[in-house]
């Protein structure tokens, strides 16, 4: 089974930089094993697909907005984020993993399995260090995207 | 009288937002409007000049090649540096091939759908379709076989009462013109164009050691080792690993792209007459082919109010016309002082005050080109190569034009170009004038390194006091432009005058509109609920408006919403 593990979000622009955070976090803490790939990939939007190609299994972690206080980190399935439903679109930034998986499912190879460890962020205002309550969330959705790889699916 | 806006809602504001006053089935008003305040500038203060590119890669998550390019060449230009010609090619390969990359997915998966009608599949016949994909071109992937697999395709996702990636577009709407047989040649040529800008992308991961964020540029040259014998440098296997891959995105281009555009331009030939808005044009050469940069394989200048006999060169980065001409002025934006300043003395205080019609509505400032507003992207780089007779400028638009003529059945000018139709027709033509160069400066490189050349930096030194440069670089949306100030080797002041910010400005301290705005008025509206028409013209620009925030929404609330008022 092949593997991704994807941050999403802009390092530039305060708890945006979760996904990228968490990757790091990863990358200096365990060892994941060559047949895992680990990236960080900013924020690809149209190009996301790109990235999910040819991968049995991709876990992401992105900022989430959802109602419950920042640092809070919720578990998305495949079905809840494809669920998210697409609109209209003004600028190539918009797209986001809802419509990456949503491409490849009607064009071809789509992972099947799909993750996304999501965390509420408490500002997106431009700098470069996470707010107290979502660094304090790194470790715990590194350990998250560490539980879901050890996970044994009926390919 | 109808006042409407059209407003993507996310949690954190960011994007677009674009009103419009309509009067009898025309929009006679128009305001452009950033919703999120970008002043990531700001973040560079202080820092060393040598680590900015990879800052400003960080800009916009689309375009990060070019950030980190113009970033170098900014702070190479305030030194004087000259670059290494392997150097030289092999970002000018990177920039290429990211370029066709970006406007191949532009058209297919941004803003095809505003023209073609995926529903309408359903009525197509896939022999008739590939009779007229074959009229087109040779492309090897329109036989009628492909185009039935492709319409079962469609029928499957419209059986499930999902249109999955379609679901957004304006289904049935009365401004829908095409055949059925060319959306379904649109929809086909959609699912190739996924596989082919992916290899694009590969050649920018080849050179760049990885996307989205490349890694091999350096202030004074590029990182990657040359050594036609070794594994783990640029060698023989690599460089024909990408000339196989540059070989496949070439023929993309000039056997499916450029038709398709040209087919499609065809069947709209009334979008020829919107859409020209500011017919100032400000494009800047690229394609370095000397050490110095004094040297370009692609024009760039200046154009006013469409007089192609009025073009004035610009010859480089050290060109004084180009480096006194650029300001930016924040009478209407949401900043502090209204301008206009030289970026170089250029500020970011934020000064918000809600969405004003009269006052300040945008977070995006009104840059100017001798005072006049310009519209920036592929349509005034085409333009300036017509004007200079460059010679693939001239046979792509030439090409196009007979192409877009025969299929309309009326005389397609250059003229018609200054549209909204033509701003994607010359998108398509300069997509074809790379993809020729593609392979030139694959040559040029791979010549270079065979005749022994394996120099790719040059170290740069930081003077004592102050030192100002510009990197600028011809991107996929128009003129990007890095200004930097240094001061005893550490970044005093920033600015990055971005593509976007030329077209949508806002209107400046003489009350003048910037290209977005000018170029929706008269657009004709049929349904104001569903204003297909704003998103045509809007989207002919390629607008990269949110760089760059991404934030995933459950609920799905990371939609344009239609507010008629």
């Amino acid at each position: 089974m092949r593997s991704a593990v994807y941050g999403i979000g802009n390092i530039l622009l305060g708890d945006d930089g979760i996904g990228p955070a968490v990757v790091a976090y990863l990358s200096s803490n365990f060892e994941l094993g060559p047949e895992i790939t680990i990236e960080d990939l900013g924020t690809p939007s149209l190009d996301l697909p790109n990235y999910l190609t040819g991968y049995d299994r991709v876990i992401f972690i992105d900022a989430v907005a959802a109602d419950a206080p920042p640092g809070t980190i919720r578990l998305y399935s495949r079905d809840e984020i494809v669920a998210a439903p697409p609109g209209i679109r003004i600028s190539p930034h918009e797209p986001t993993i809802n419509d990456a998986l949503i491409v490849l499912d009607f064009a071809g190879g789509a992972p099947k399995e799909v993750v996304l460890v999501g965390v509420v962020p408490q500002t997106l205002e431009g700098g470069m260090t996470l707010s107290p309550a979502v660094a304090g969330a790194v470790p715990r959705a590194a350990a998250m995207v560490v539980g879901e790889l050890g996970k044994r699916y009926a390919a | 009288m109808t006042r409407f806006t059209v407003d993507p809602i996310t949690r954190i504001e960011g994007h677009l937002r674009i009103d419009v006053e309509v009067d009898q089935g025309k929009i006679n008003k128009a305001w452009a409007s950033s919703t999120m305040f970008r002043g990531i500038e700001r973040i560079l203060l202080g820092r060393d000049p040598r680590e900015a590119w990879l800052f400003t890669q960080r800009f916009c998550g689309v375009c990060t090649t070019v950030h980190a390019l113009a970033s170098v060449r900014a702070v190479e230009d305030a030194l004087n540096l000259p670059i290494p010609m392997n150097a030289q090619y092999i970002r000018n390969l990177i920039l290429i091939a990211h370029a066709l990359h970006d406007h191949i997915v532009h058209f297919y998966h941004l803003s095809a759908l505003d023209w073609v009608d995926v529903t309408q599949v359903l009525k197509a016949d896939p022999a008739k379709a590939s009779s007229i994909a074959e009229s087109l071109s040779d492309w090897p992937n329109n036989s009628a076989k492909e185009m039935a697999a492709v319409k079962m395709k469609v029928k499957g996702l419209v059986d499930s009462g999902q249109l999955g990636p379609f679901a957004h577009g304006y289904w049935g709407h009365p401004a829908m013109k095409l055949p059925p047989e060319v959306n379904l040649i649109a929809v086909a040529h959609y699912l190739q164009a996924l596989e082919y800008q992916r290899y694009a992308n590969q050649i920018v991961g080849i050179l760049g050691g990885k996307t989205p964020h490349i890694q091999n540029v350096a202030v004074g040259g590029v990182q990657n080792a040359i050594n036609i014998e070794s594994q783990a440098a640029l060698n023989v296997d690599r460089l024909y690993q990408m000339k196989s891959l540059l070989d496949k995105v070439v023929s993309f281009v000039q056997n499916v792209y450029v038709p398709d555009v040209c087919a499609v331009a065809g069947f709209y030939p009334d979008w020829f007459s919107y859409g020209a808005g500011v017919t100032n044009y400000l494009s800047v050469p690229d394609l370095p082919l000397d050490e110095k940069s004094t040297k370009y394989d692609l024009p760039g200048g200046f154009i006013p109010n469409g007089d192609l006999s009025k073009f004035h060169p610009i010859t480089g980065q050290k060109d004084e016309y180009w480096r006194k001409a650029v300001t930016e002025d924040s009478e209407h934006a949401w900043y502090k002082g209204g301008g206009p300043l030289h970026p170089w003395k250029g500020e970011t205080d934020p000064e918000f005050t809600d969405w004003k019609e009269d006052g300040k509505y945008s977070w995006v400032k009104a840059p100017r080109f001798e005072g006049q507003p310009a519209q920036v992207g592929p349509l005034a780089n085409v333009l300036a190569g017509y004007a200079s007779g460059n010679p693939l400028m001239v046979k792509w638009t030439d090409a196009a034009l007979s192409k877009i003529s025969a299929i309309a059945k009326v005389k397609a000018t250059p003229a018609m170009l200054h549209s909204t139709l033509g701003r994607h027709g010359a998108r398509a033509v300069r997509t074809a004038v790379l993809s020729e160069l593609a392979v030139k400066h694959w040559q040029l490189l791979t010549d270079n390194i065979v005749k022994g050349d394996a120099a790719i930096f040059n170290q740069p030194e930081f003077p004592k006091g102050e030192i100002e440069g510009v990197g600028f670089h011809e991107a996929p949306r128009g003129t990007l432009s890095h200004w930097v100030v240094i001061d005893d080797g550490a970044i005093k002041n920033y600015q990055a005058v971005v593509p976007t910010t030329w077209n949508a400005s806002p209107r400046d301290s003489k009350g003048t509109s910037g290209p977005y705005e000018a170029s929706l008025l008269g657009n004709p509206i049929a349904d104001a609920q569903h204003p297909l028409e704003v998103l045509r013209t809007v989207h002919s620009f390629d607008p990269c408006m949110a760089c760059a925030v991404h934030m995933f929404d459950p609920s799905g609330n990371n939609t344009a919403k239609v507010k008629v008022l």
